[in-house]
């Protein structure tokens, strides 16, 4: 009765339908969408509820909230159009004003007529209104909190134009590259960003940071990227986080596996590997074998000091920090005293292992920080965080152990390197010039806006006033108020 | 005038039901300080402890035991004066004693809380089954507990028993073929092998990691897939509440009305600090509490303060099968044999439950064969073929309370901070002794069932650390110490939360039940604070 129900409304809101049936596929193919465009890994309500809200986005400028987008009226996208909802979704304008580009739409630009249809058919009618906002609020600092300064960046970056069904859908001739650079906006993460913050074209997929994350290099590159990779290796990858002797998700890419890839069908996980065993090549100039390429551990240091005589006092004293014992008391229980994992490797080696072998020991640094928490269908993978178990000196201790006997010795930690890693990584140039005088935080700002509005002149002169004046009144279009959410 | 109150809530311990408090109190905006007398220490660090340990099978050896908070077995700590050593595992760190358990969370029954009215002896709780029902619900939640829901847990072979509002949060992890093998031979005769519902999680849980069979729950587990009691003592701290370690409680100063004015604390440097609060709870242990309120005379017009000291005192079985049957992979613990856990010869004989360890048994059989001059390529050979065929139980029996099963302050000895040190006296009885009989029939048939050679079938009584009385609950203030809602009759704004205040003891693992009486209370100290 329900879906009947459902049906009619659709009759009458969308596209024509003619039956239940015909509502329950576009449904179950927005549902697929979603799938692909890894709505819930941000959009995941904090209570676990469907597109609730309330996941934290830690972007280079500060802390973006996902918002909830269920069909809730009051808190959610329950009064939007469809047409107000595509152009949020691709152009980072909803009714409540613009979003950051924490939400990928300049990727999402790309997403064509009939997807975007059936994402909305699929958030409106299917999911069960959640009817509260996220507990904490999006608070980026001065200037970045004005939100019309993306009218200008947007300008920039957000240029995308939607593709064509016939090429995306299944078995399209574009499918692989629709799932790589709109859907699955891999770029978001792992292309590099400019002083401005938008995505460097000129080397897409060549890796960068996030949140203290790394996502690396997956051009095709046999060495700095996934030319190594088979086909079927990357498939196995997306569908389980997880391929021996190479690589085991976390962070981010885990949210993206669970929530997103790994309910993907063959097809397009396939699609999905070809694509990116096509995207032209990037050499890190500086990486010399594969990150996964450390074959074997290196022999251990001699063996660690004596502990001494035990006394009260030494049975409570924590603070060592001895790469080597701690080790030997942290990890070793389940990566093995030899670094070998388990037999089955449902704990991992730690060499070929790309978060020891790679370019940089970002990856190592925040598998120890936060531990790893991955689960497909296929299993799950749990690593408990030594965020309160180890000092930022013995977790650079225990990091440049592990590097120096099973990844890339070539590069140390520090107790003040895994404190920035902790603190969300390296700051952008642009806020780090922004920091250093409050005078010229304010001339950047104006310069950020200034920058991104005269590009935005060239492309669309009737934005002109909302770009150096941004109160409501200049608003230009119908539905669009300056609402922070 | 307006009092100053350093918290809303002082909480005396930092153990499992200690820190679930302040983290439910804390949660709700109450200014909570948790108080422990020993260290936070990381749990690599035990680890450590114990790989250079000598003595692996010293369940309290990788812990703390400073000479300010000693451990129960630091020497001369606990002296005992009864027929029985009584000496339970108990440690001085935040997270407290669930550093080294064996997880097991059953709940209670429905009649073992209505032992007196139902069999004519012990005593009856002053709250039901139902009435508590809803908190374990909550404590198995906050535990990330793993059972099987399908069940009679009362080893009647009936319904799914005892009734249950929520599913285990965890489903049971797979049999070991250990535990497998025994029940196809052993159930055959009509034993009732039952799932024990433990805090080992076998999936992600709260930031902890899956089981993987280390076996090493006591005294470590490497990876704290096994709760304890830290893991909330964090989330407490996250929350707002203070935790103060290095802050041993040696006085409780009473005030006007009845109050509890405040809690002294001593530093192991000698640094005194005087804690004020609207309310306090006691939830340092079944023996420590007693010992604080009788030094502090506080709470005992009952004069029952430390009396009725209850565990569920056992004894054990060993032997080698006839079948390599692999003990030791998995969990230590993964369940046992439920007939005799209710039934009308409760009004004769102790309740039984027959526990089947699965620790790695090497070190046993190796100390065995060695102390009977096995060695070289024979000792190899014959540690082998044992290890693989040892099958252990580990019996327990109901205790019922007497008044003169007590924990006393020493009145000869001190620790370091100038604390009486304890005395323990306890003696069994008929009642278990009754139980005992029957169970020794059960090891009978149990050996002969695996055509075994028995290595011990008559070990004498043994520890089982479950420590219950001291501190008890009821609904008559002449006859009781706390009231159902673990308040002390003379002190209105005094709260006992520990498996000190269970008034019958049932034959289960008291852990939960002693959580879930503590959520109950917490949440009645939030609507009052």
């Amino acid at each position: 009765m329900k879906r009947l129900l459902i049906a009619t409304i659709l009759l009458a809101a969308c596209r024509p339908c003619t039956d239940a049936r015909a509502a329950d596929s576009v449904i179950a193919r927005g549902a697929y969408v979603a799938r692909m465009a890894d709505c819930a890994a941000c959009h995941m309500g904090n209570d676990g509820t469907p597109f609730g809200g309330g996941h934290v986005i830690e972007s280079p400028l500060g802390s973006i909230v996902a918002p909830n987008i269920t069909p809730s009226r009051q808190f959610g996208i329950g009064n939007w159009t469809e047409a107000q909802f595509a152009r949020a979704v691709r152009r980072g304008l909803s009714p409540d004003g613009h979003l950051y580009p924490a939400m990928p739409y300049p990727a999402y630009a790309g997403l064509s007529d009939e997807d975007i249809h059936a994402l909305y058919v699929y958030l409106k009618w299917s999911i069960v209104p959640v009817e509260h906002g996220p507990s904490v609020e999006t608070a980026l600092p001065f200037p970045f909190n004005l939100r019309t300064l993306m009218v200008g960046w947007n300008a920039l970056y957000a240029r995308g134009k939607p593709m064509k069904h016939a090429d995306t859908a299944s078995g399209g001739s574009k499918r692989g590259e629709y799932l790589v650079t709109v859907t699955g906006h891999c770029g978001s993460c792992h292309t590099p960003r400019n002083i401005l913050l938008g995505e460097d074209q000129s080397r897409q997929l060549a890796g960068a940071s996030v949140g203290g994350w790394f996502a690396p290099n997956i051009t095709s590159d046999p060495i700095s990227g996934i030319g190594g990779w088979s086909e079927d290796e990357l498939v196995i990858y997306f569908r389980t986080g997880a391929v021996v002797g190479k690589s085991h998700a976390a962070g981010g890419m885990a949210d993206a596996i669970e929530h997103g890839l790994s309910h993907l069908d063959d097809d397009d996980l396939h699609a999905i590997a070809r694509h990116l065993k096509n995207v032209p090549p990037i050499r890190d100039a500086n990486t010399t074998q594969p990150a996964y390429g450390v074959a074997s551990a290196r022999p251990a240091p001699p063996e660690p000091v004596d502990l001494g005589v035990r006394t009260p006092d030494s049975l409570t004293d924590a603070t060592d920090t001895d790469g080597a014992r701690l080790y030997t008391a942290a990890c070793a229980a389940c990566h093995q005293a030899n670094g070998e994992g388990t037999a089955d490797q449902f704990y991992p080696s730690l060499y070929a292992n790309t978060a020891t072998g790679g370019p940089n020991p970002q990856n190592l640094v925040m598998a120890i920080v936060k531990g790893v928490r991955r689960s497909t269908h296929s299993g799950f993978a749990s690593m408990p965080s030594f965020e309160h178990e180890l000092t930022d000196d013995q977790i650079a201790a225990v990091s440049n152990y592990v590097l120096n006997r099973f990844g890339n010795a070539s590069l140390s930690v520090s107790a003040s390197d895994v404190s920035a890693i902790k603190a969300g990584g390296e700051k952008p140039l642009l806020l780090r010039l922004m920091g250093r005088l409050d005078i010229a935080a304010m001339a950047g700002a104006l310069g950020f806006g200034g920058l991104a509005g005269g590009a935005a002149i060239l492309r669309r002169k009737e934005r002109i006033k909302a770009q150096f004046a941004p109160s409501p009144e200049h608003l230009p279009e119908q539905g669009e108020h300056l609402t922070p959410r | 005038m307006t009092t100053h109150y350093d918290a809303d809530v002082i909480i005396v311990g930092s153990g499992v039901i200690g820190s679930n408090m302040a983290h439910v109190l804390a949660t709700q905006g109450k200014s909570v300080i948790l108080l422990e007398a020993g260290v936070w220490i990381p749990r690599w660090k035990i680890v450590e402890n114990f790989r250079t340990s000598p003595r692996k099978i010293n369940r309290n050896d990788p812990y703390p035991s400073q000479p300010w908070a000693p451990n129960s077995y630091s020497p001369g700590y606990v002296e005992n004066t009864g027929s029985f050593l009584f000496r339970p595992g108990m440690l001085r760190l935040v997270g407290g004693t669930t550093w080294h358990w064996g997880g097991a969370t059953w709940r209670f029954l429905p009649n073992d809380m209505k032992l007196k009215t139902l069999y004519g002896v012990g005593r009856d709780w002053p709250i039901s089954y139902d009435d508590l029902e809803p908190w374990y619900a909550q404590a198995e939640y906050r535990l990330g507990v793993s059972g099987a829901d399908d069940q009679d847990q009362s080893g009647q072979h009936g319904a799914p028993y005892p009734p249950r509002s929520t599913p285990y949060p965890v489903k049971a992890e797979a049999q070991t073929y250990y535990f497998r093998r025994l029940k196809e031979r052993i159930g055959a005769e009509g034993y009732e092998f039952l799932h024990e519902p433990h805090v080992r999680t076998n999936q992600p849980w709260d930031g902890r990691p899956a089981c993987s069979g280390n076996n090493n729950c006591m005294p470590v587990c490497p990876i704290g897939a096994l709760y304890s009691g830290d893991v909330h003592a964090r989330h407490a701290e996250k929350a707002g509440c203070r935790v103060l370690t290095d802050s041993t409680v040696f006085q409780i100063e009473k005030g006007a009305k009845g109050l509890i004015e405040a809690v002294h604390c001593r530093s192991s440097k000698g640094v005194e600090t005087r804690l004020k609060a609207r309310t306090f709870v006691l939830a340092c242990n079944g023996l420590e509490i007693p010992k604080l309120m009788l030094v502090s005379d506080v709470g005992n017009s009952s004069d029952l303060v430390g009396r009725n000291l209850m565990d569920h005192t056992g004894i054990g079985l060993q032997f080698i099968a006839d079948e390599p049957l692999w003990p030791g992979r998995g969990p230590i613990q993964q369940g046992g044999i439920f007939n005799w856990r209710d039934g009308p010869f409760r009004a004769r004989h102790a309740a039984i439950k027959h526990a089947i360890n699965n620790a790695v048994p090497n070190q046993e059989v190796a100390r065995i064969l060695i102390d009977r001059g096995v060695v070289g390529s024979k000792l190899d050979h014959d540690i082998r073929h044992m290890a693989a065929r040892w099958v252990e139980f580990s019996t327990t029996f109901e205790m019922l309370p007497y008044s003169g099963n007590r924990i006393t302050p020493s009145t000869t000895r001190k620790d370091a901070l100038g604390i009486p040190t304890m005395v323990v006296h306890y003696d069994t009885d008929d009642y278990i002794a009754a139980g005992a009989a029957k169970a020794k029939e059960d090891f009978v048939r149990f050996v002969k069932i695996m055509n075994g050679t028995i290595i011990d079938d008559n070990t004498g009584w043994q520890n089982r650390d479950h420590l219950m009385g001291t501190v008890i609950m009821g609904d008559d203030p002449a006859h009781s110490v706390v009231t159902h809602e673990g308040r002390c009759w003379d002190h209105p704004n005094l709260f006992i939360a520990s498996t000190g205040v269970i008034p019958a003891s049932g034959v289960v693992n008291p852990t939960l039940a002693a959580l879930a009486i503590g959520l109950r209370t917490a949440d009645i100290i939030a609507r009052e604070t």
